[in-house]
């Protein structure tokens, strides 16, 4: 399935800026219930504070969901390749999460184009909570 | 080993709860998994297999760092794809496989960091994804305020 052509081909360039939030409990616990992790520190607010947090907090695998989202809305869903998420901090109810993406490498491999893209979620605060790194088939054609 | 069914709900589902709208993951009766849906697999199988066997707790021991689950912390996964995406419809055979462990010193103490994978597999042998891990165990007691 070809990427629609809006998307970014060329090494270098940035993808469009996308939003995922503000969070609430219901988006945390809609994904503990679809991905199985059902860690009760991503929705028990009194475990979290006897634990020393001041609240439950999201789950990393959501955050890094959303940044699989905004890959495969612009590159397709059938084109990934490779997708690596790495968690930095931990992220609070009320939080937005702002996406950011940028394509650092064009190369070939197993007979097709594809492009790496290095990918960070920001929280309202500016800090790196999620990076993430992908691969994905890509036939746009360079400028 | 555990065998698990790729479901077309469950891909509308967690294509739902992490924001993806495009028609193919929602409509498609033969939807491809989105990038990090085989995370998924905890309902059939338990990711941190690798981790309780005894070559990677004595490669832990080795390192210098007792293998205590209280102090496990999940860094970092990635997912790899070979071939067509699996998708609706398909089935795959989960195997677990510990790859090495190397040591880190961290902020809060000395760490052993685990690399260990989920293979996904056709019926036929073919290597279809990978799920990757890096889990860390630390040595002190203070992760996270915890102590």
């Amino acid at each position: 399935m070809s990427a629609p052509v809006s998307a970014p081909g060329a090494e270098g360039a940035r993808l469009p800026r996308r939003d995922f939030g503000p969070i609430t409990m219901t988006d945390i616990v809609r994904y503990q219930g679809a991905s199985g992790d059902m860690n009760p520190m991503h929705h028990d607010d009194e475990l979290a504070r006897s634990a020393g947090y001041p609240a439950a907090f999201s789950v990393g695998m959501l955050g890094a969901g959303y940044l699989a989202t905004y890959c495969t809305e612009l590159y397709g869903v059938e084109s990934v390749r490779r997708f690596r998420t790495r968690f930095r901090a931990v992220i609070y109810r009320g939080e937005t999460l702002h996406a950011r993406g940028q394509i650092v490498r064009v190369f070939e491999q197993d007979g097709e184009r594809r492009v790496e893209i290095e990918l960070q979620a920001r929280n309202d605060a500016g800090a790196v909570v999620i990076d993430a790194s992908a691969e994905f088939a890509c036939d746009v054609a360079a400028p | 080993m555990a065998q698990m069914p790729i479901e077309r709900g469950k891909i509308r589902e967690y294509a739902v709860a992490t924001a993806a709208a495009r028609s193919e993951y929602l409509d498609d009766p033969h939807a491809p998994i989105p990038p990090t849906f085989l995370s998924t697999v905890v309902f059939w199988d338990s990711v941190a297999d690798a981790l309780g066997t005894p070559e990677a707790a004595q490669a832990c021991r080795d390192a210098g760092v007792e293998p205590d689950v209280r102090n496990l912390l999940s860094l970092e996964q990635e997912y790899v794809f070979h071939g067509p995406l699996p998708r609706a419809g398909d089935t795959v055979f989960t195997s677990s496989r510990f790859d090495r462990v190397n040591v880190k010193e961290g902020k809060s103490g000395r760490m052993a960091m685990m690399h260990y994978a989920l293979e996904f597999r056709d019926a036929d042998g073919t290597l279809r994804a990978e799920c990757l891990y890096t889990s860390a165990y630390v040595q002190a007691a203070s992760v996270g305020g915890t102590a």
